[in-house]
């Protein structure tokens, strides 16, 4: 078991790797993607590149990997510039791991994949080969060597395009988004590679968990420059920080509260319980459900579901576990055997066809879900298949852009907007139909923290039948009552969401484990607490004091230990006090400087240390 | 009891054979029906064969494995694109059906020799019976009359012939259509396709066609899937297809949009092979080396096939 990540060692930071100095970009439409960027990276570093969506990132690493020419400034790999020769070797030293493997798996079969990196690094067929072999044995995927990509599953084909940097050995890893769309069992595979490269690190991800396990610094960007550089401790310890930039996770660090206090904010609980008469029937009944594609391959088996007007359920299980071929079914898009009722009505060749003015679906990659050139028509398609009047689509238009926070918006491009406004516009465009039953398919894939809190909020306001596929577990437990586990093309479990997770056992069966998770989790719950406290520390200070009968004042340091007061993070309140690192706080300072600064810390305990009290006073105040 | 009646103006001197009208029915739908009977034979033969296999050992190679097999695997690619190039066209040079027929019968020998795969063989039969099935079905009632043709008229329309010799015409496209499709398994399966695309580009075929094909073949499934997706999106939100400007707006937001992602997915393709270090040409797949037994075997092979052009013209 891999220690948290204020336990891994410090990175073994030798030389500046990377410099980049007053670096502007523009695209060639005119949009200032980077301005006035300098950032030095040393060799070994582990670096976390965070920021919302559209901030720079994406473009910053493009820069490091010379894909994208600076308009001004520099852009330096060991000392030289990145242009030229020097671009064309360092390109086959430094690894860029692309969101989407399909982008990135270009070859015939794995290994021509994989063999590609080292064979344009001059190596001969044979050692390119066996290097190829070796990155697909590191990344489990030796037995798939000679498969085609289009064949692997997501997951497979995620650590198929990392084998192909790893083939190449470099000595940088560019990773952009290395985890979205990943069950966590493949997360934790994928996460378990990463931390065993001893190379320089960049990673890119809204997933701030995985970057605190992962990463040992932090640079933030926003509207394409670097407003913070942090150590990761100190990024996910400044609650207020990572609200101003839009990326405060901690809602995630929140615990449930079943609906029995007053919990998070986002909690759905306090919708309308289902209707459980014993008189109404489900609104969805499968029995005995069982589906095959063509091709011969089961994917559904002996599937019971019965789904209840007003529940909340959540869908979960491993990529493949046919919780896909079970939407398709439910919305009438694959016919299996076995019974199917909607409202107690058998359905029919006749009703399939009809299903989808009762059912609605948020896709997980929303470009699959939005065709339209403008947000008001895009709305309008669906209420225009409904045969909805003019004066009724604009009504139920405004009413649904409103509902999900895009006023306004009617007449944007969809294509233009970003990931998280384009999630909640397709969710606009299935709520504007009213549909009965509501499946949200891995609605978190993607967003941004503020996004993602935002989606959450909106989802939990609504009063609607809710069937939600997702990874997420926070997700799962923050939206859903009742939690409906699959597993390889059956349903394994179906118990109450709280069961689901005081169940350990049923996560590791389904590769639902969150192990670093919830490590990072309390980790950094740990680091976000905060209390009133006062202790003892020396620095520079403006203090009247007499050298050989003569009283003056001046800046002085000399060995003098004084109280003074400030809000830290604390390990726990019956734990002693750490302050061994340097952190950035601000607090007052007799000399009238204040600011975010770093200074030693006295440790507490420490008997020489000590002043006129002789401990630390400690006082929390559970200021969270 | 066919009827042999005076001829047409334009008919100068076939003879002419009158049937009934209802028997063009059964010229029409007969073969339809045991076409599609066929096809959908076809399908389940190659849906049962695929859901029977059982997943490959995907840890050796799945052409280069089975090496020893075949002499077409061992065969230098280069020599076998050339001889299986020159006698499909020599096949096309056919001008009878006995010999075409021969074709076949020689093709499937290759097949044998190949242990190529009978479904995919199948799926690639599929494939040109629609084209095979236009041949059959127009041209004997459109090719123009000769002198000494048979022709059939049903029912008194006189408009309307069924020229025998028109029929043996369309019998000896498709039969030298079936003799070419079934050579092709041999020639593009026996070898992987990267191999195959560095044979035709030191024969000669710009290196970037042969790049294009291979990203092309790679990303085709990457955008049906797309396209699958997006239509799913629009499905579940009422769309069907009518005929109406609606559905033509539809679907040109549709095609546009998707145009659109897959001209972006291009883009990060490019970026992502740059970043790997390409700067215009593939990694060589193999070592291409030229035998003296792989020229006596294209030798031989281009004998049999002048041998079949003479015993045609020799009918």
């Amino acid at each position: 078991m891999r220690e948290e990540n204020s336990h891994l060692p410090p990175p073994q930071v030798k030389d500046t790797l990377f410099c980049l100095s007053s670096l502007n970009y523009r695209y060639p439409g005119g949009i200032q993607a980077l301005s006035g960027i300098n950032l030095e990276i040393a060799s070994g570093e582990r670096l976390a590149l965070v920021g919302q969506n559209g901030s720079g990132k994406t473009t910053l690493i493009k820069q490091l990997c010379g894909l994208l020419l600076p308009a001004d400034g520099a852009v330096r790999f060991k000392g030289e510039p990145l242009q030229g020769d020097h671009l064309d070797r360092s390109r086959l030293k430094i690894g860029l791991l692309f969101q989407d493997p399909d982008d990135q798996l270009f070859g015939h079969t794995l290994i021509d994949d994989v063999v590609f990196g080292p064979s344009n690094q001059g190596l001969s067929r044979e050692p390119a080969r066996q290097a190829g072999l070796l990155a697909l044995e590191r990344v489990h995927l030796a037995d798939k060597a000679y498969k085609a990509p289009h064949h692997l599953s997501y997951g497979q084909k995620k650590r198929a395009a990392l084998a192909g940097l790893l083939a190449m050995q470099p000595d940088v890893l560019l990773l952009d988004e290395p985890t979205t769309n990943l069950d966590p069992g493949q997360e934790q595979v994928f996460l378990d590679l990463l931390l065993d490269f001893t190379g320089t690190l960049v990673c890119i991800s809204h997933d701030l968990l995985f970057l605190y396990e992962l990463c040992q610094r932090a640079v933030v960007m926003e509207k394409g420059r670097i407003a913070h550089d942090y150590t990761m401790n100190d990024l996910v310890a400044q609650r207020s920080q990572l609200r101003a930039y839009g990326l405060d996770f901690s809602f995630r660090l929140e615990p449930a509260t079943n609906g029995t206090d007053d919990g998070p904010s986002v909690c759905a609980r306090q919708n309308s319980a289902p209707s459980t008469s014993p008189m109404t029937p489900p609104m969805i009944a499968l029995g005995n459900y069982a589906f095959r594609y063509p091709d011969g391959t089961r994917a559904l088996t002996g599937v019971d579901l019965s789904i209840a007007t007003g529940e909340r359920i959540a869908l979960v299980g491993e990529n493949g576990a046919g919780k896909s071929t079970l939407l398709a079914c439910l919305l009438g898009l694959q016919q299996g055997r076995g019974t199917y009722l909607f409202e107690g009505q058998p359905v029919t060749r006749r009703l399939r066809r009809h299903l989808w003015r009762n059912i609605g679906m948020v896709f997980q990659d929303s470009g699959d879900q939005l065709v339209c050139p403008s947000v008001g028509e895009e709305v309008a398609f669906g209420l225009k298949q409904l045969g909805v009047s003019k004066n009724e689509i604009r009504r139920r238009m405004e009413e649904a852009l409103s509902l999900v926070r895009l006023e306004g918006f009617e007449a944007r491009v969809p294509l233009h907007m970003s990931g998280g406004e384009r999630k909640r516009l397709a969710l606009a465009c299935v709520l504007a139909m009213s549909p009965k039953l509501l499946i949200l398919d891995e609605p978190s894939a993607g967003l941004d923290p503020q996004g993602e809190e935002l989606l959450l909020s909106i989802i939990a306001e609504l009063d609607v039948t809710l069937l939600l596929v997702s990874h997420d577990m926070f997700f799962v437990n923050a939206l859903s009552r009742r939690t409906v586990v699959m597993h390889q093309g059956a349903i394994c479990q179906d118990l109450s969401t709280e069961a689901f997770f005081r169940d350990p056992g049923l996560g590791n069966l389904n590769g639902l484990a969150y192990t670093f998770r919830q490590r990072c989790g309390e980790a950094i719950r740990v680091l976000q607490h905060e209390h009133a406290h006062s202790h003892f520390h020396r620095h520079l200070h403006d203090h009247p004091h007499e050298h050989a009968w003569v009283a003056h004042d001046h800046l002085h340091k000399h060995n003098h230990a004084h109280r003074h007061h400030f809000l830290h993070t604390h390990p726990g309140e019956d734990e002693p006090h750490e302050h061994a690192t340097r952190r950035y706080h601000d607090h007052y300072h007799h000399d009238g400087d204040h600011g975010a600064h770093d200074h030693d810390h006295f440790v507490p305990d420490d008997p020489s240390m000590t002043g006129e009290s002789g401990e630390s006073d400690s006082k929390p105040d559970n200021k969270k | 009891m066919p009827l042999k009646v005076p001829l047409d103006r334009r008919m100068a001197d076939p003879t002419l054979i009158q049937m009934p009208l209802w028997q063009l029915l059964v010229m029409v739908i007969t073969p339809l029906a045991v076409l599609g009977a066929g096809v959908t034979l076809l399908r389940w033969l190659i849906r049962k064969r695929s859901a029977e296999k059982d997943d490959p050992d995907w840890s050796v190679p799945q052409l280069e494995g089975t090496a020893g097999r075949s002499p077409f695997h061992r065969w230098d690619v280069r020599c076998k694109i050339v001889t299986i190039l020159v006698y499909s066209f020599m096949i096309t040079a056919i001008q009878q059906i006995t010999p075409a027929f021969v074709a076949i019968g020689l093709s499937c020998l290759v097949l044998v020799v190949a242990r190529a795969s009978l479904a995919k063989v199948l799926m690639r039969l599929l494939a040109i019976v629609g084209f095979i099935t236009m041949f059959l079905l127009v041209m004997p009632f459109t090719v123009p009359l000769h002198s000494g043709d048979t022709v059939i008229v049903f029912g008194g329309l006189n408009w309307l012939h069924f020229s025998m010799r028109g029929f043996w015409l369309a019998a000896t496209i498709a039969a030298k259509a079936v003799a070419i499709t079934l050579l092709m398994e041999p020639l593009l399966a026996t070898a992987p396709l990267p191999v195959t695309l560095q044979g035709l580009s030191r024969l000669g075929v710009p290196d970037m066609a042969g790049q294009m094909v291979l990203l092309s073949y790679r990303y085709l499934n990457v955008f049906r899937h797309e396209a699958r997706r997006m239509s799913t999106g629009m499905q579940v939100r009422g769309f069907r297809k009518r005929s109406n400007v609606a559905t033509v707006q539809t679907m040109a937001n549709f095609l546009g949009m998707l145009f659109v992602r897959s001209f972006e997915r291009t883009e990060r393709v490019f970026d992502a092979m740059r970043a790997r270090g390409y700067k215009g040409h593939f990694p060589d797949q193999a070592e291409l080396r030229l035998r003296p037994v792989d020229l006596v075997g294209a030798g031989l092979w281009l004998i049999i096939g002048v041998a079949l052009l003479v015993y045609d013209r020799m009918l």
